[in-house]
């Protein structure tokens, strides 16, 4: 079962196409990273699946609620972090999460209840009558999450949710996506920050007005740069490069110093194999590891490139 | 309507430690209520023959037989009495026009319209902020002006032509819906600027008519009766009506915030 499902959804503001027939699927439960450059379309396709912009053509369906049929019941079900906070700066913190509590129907009781509830798990009932103008960024933005969360949706899209956050902030609120993972809720995470992405999402989107790419950030990488393994060694490397570019399944291999770069299928199963033939050729093999590629050379690659989803 | 008044409560909260705004809301009715006792009282003293000769006391058999320092005082007493019809224009607009623009400047107009609440949820919310205050001002300050002109008046038949039961209906039964009108244009038009002083200067415009009203009474073209108290307050209501309709209607949420947040 799907949390958010779109079909073709597809925004223009007057010439401009903002969103350009996205198509994808996030299941529920995961964390999906939906990245892509500024102006990319991102905010937008987030206002419409929060069912605060109509799509201009195309579907989409949240929780089971149709995108412009059932609108009221899609902002019930989804919770909203903006890029920028946006708070009350003269009211509480307290009073800020109530108030918007209340506008997501929940009593009075209920909504001091849920208020109470995240300020302390963010770590901030101390400062609960403090007017919310006197807060740091990174208590504002824990702030605004927690309003985000006031009224326990089983979505959330959050908008940069560590952008401008010092490390130690940030990492509080990696952390607390963690734990929001762990309960179950579909995540919907837009960010600039790659590692962050990486670190968090079960499944990412690289996104340029049209869907470039979808996938778990491992298919990803192994779909745009294969799989492989380093070999370092002591002593020079170049001297066994012909017995890995030997073996039939290396795919490819370079030299880089003390280290052999080789390109394969199946490291788990093919690593034993390239490991004997160099050991038996007589090289002394310090470390065997894998050759990751980072999310960002994924993410370069795609926006760089334009490629589009087959 | 559970929803709207969780917006009035939250505005009002916000309107607390907002004190200059608070300043701007007590002030300029203050003046508006002292200022006439002072010049009525003023003119009692040096009554002025050429009074006969308005427009006004022309056409108005409320004044047939007053004397001069009486006539001189309830001349402008009746028309410092309209003036309180401008309360219910000047208070609200402070306030409204705070009310979209300030939910964009706070970057708050997103998350709000995220939530599940309806355009006539949060522009009753917002409407009954102002209001509520600039109906509460204009009568309490009436009738501040009503004890007070007891004081001040060379005579009861005086009293009894500015504190007439025309003018009494008229705002009851105005001061509501000019409010209503003022308020709805406010908003409507906060909706569309990024400034609130925007949306007063625009808003001001409404303002208008009542000057009109004034200076037709001034001359004499017009008399304040009973019957014309509650034509005056039907219309009103009305186009007061119309206005809320109205800014129901010119409050498109998506426009509001892809083009003017």
């Amino acid at each position: 079962m799907h949390a958010i499902e779109t079909y073709e959804l597809t925004r223009a503001f007057g010439d401009r196409v903002a969103v350009d027939h996205l198509t994808l699927a996030v299941p529920r439960g995961a964390v999906f990273g939906f990245l892509g450059p500024n102006g990319a379309g991102k905010t937008t396709t987030v206002r419409m699946l929060a069912a605060l912009i109509a799509p201009t053509s195309g579907s989409a369906v949240i929780e089971g609620n149709r995108l412009g049929v059932s609108d009221q019941e899609i902002r019930r079900r989804v919770g909203l972090l903006t890029e920028s906070p946006g708070l009350y700066d003269r009211l509480s913190a307290r009073q800020n999460l109530v108030f918007f509590a209340r506008l997501y129907d929940l009593d009075a009781h209920r909504a001091e209840a849920q208020a109470e509830r995240y300020l302390r798990m963010l770590g901030l009932w101390e400062r609960r009558d403090d007017p919310v103008g006197g807060f740091s960024r990174g208590m504002r933005q824990k702030l605004a999450i927690a309003r985000a969360l006031s009224h326990d949706p089983p979505v959330l899209f959050l908008d940069e949710p560590t952008a401008g956050l010092d490390p130690e902030a940030a990492r509080t609120v990696r952390e607390f996506i963690k734990e929001l993972r762990a309960e179950g809720r579909t995540i919907f995470l837009t960010t600039h920050n790659l590692p962050e992405a990486d670190e968090l999402c079960d499944l990412i989107a690289v996104f340029r007005t049209r869907l470039l790419r979808i996938g778990a950030p491992a298919t990803l990488r192994a779909e745009l740069f294969g799989r492989g393994t380093r070999v370092q060694l002591a002593g020079d490397a170049a001297a066994f490069l012909h017995v890995a570019r030997n073996l039939a399944f290396v795919h490819a291999a370079e030299v880089a110093g003390d280290t052999l770069h080789v390109a394969l299928d199946d490291p788990d199963d093919q690593n034993p194999h390239l490991v004997r033939a160099l050991v038996e050729a007589g090289a002394a093999v310090r470390y065997v590891e894998a050759r990751e590629h980072s999310l960002e050379d994924v993410y370069l690659q795609l926006v760089r490139g334009g490629e589009a989803t087959a | 309507m559970n929803k709207a008044l969780v917006i009035l409560q939250k505005e009002w909260l916000e309107l607390r430690g907002e004190r200059t705004l608070l300043l701007t809301l007590i002030i300029p009715p203050l003046i508006l209520t002292l200022m006439p006792l002072v010049v009525i009282s003023a003119i009692g003293r040096t009554p002025d023959e050429d009074t006969r000769q308005l427009g006004a006391v022309v056409a108005d058999p409320a004044f047939a037989g007053l004397s001069e320092r009486e006539l001189g005082q309830a001349v402008l007493g009746k028309q410092f009495g309209l003036l309180f019809l401008l309360m219910p224009l000047l208070v609200p607009s402070v306030i409204a026009s705070y009310s979209i623009v300030g939910e964009k400047t706070n970057r708050t107009l997103e998350p709000l319209l995220a939530t599940p609440v309806r355009t006539w949820e949060l522009l009753l919310g917002k409407c009954l902020a102002s209001l509520i205050p600039a109906i509460a001002i204009t009568w309490t300050t009436a009738l501040i002006f009503v004890l007070a002109l007891r004081l001040v008046v060379v005579s009861d038949r005086v009293y009894q032509v500015i504190v007439s039961g025309s003018w009494v209906l008229l705002l009851l039964l105005s001061a509501p819906s000019l409010a209503l009108i003022m308020v709805a244009a406010t908003v409507a038009i906060s909706g569309r600027v990024n400034d609130p002083r925007s949306a007063q200067q625009i808003a001001a415009v409404v303002v208008v008519p009542l000057l009109a009203l004034f200076f037709a009474q001034l001359i004499g073209v017009l008399v304040l009766s009973p019957l014309l108290a509650i034509i005056a307050g039907a219309a009103l209501a009305f186009l007061a009506a119309l206005a809320l309709g109205g800014a129901n209607v010119l409050f498109e949420r998506e426009n509001i915030l892809t083009r003017w947040s």
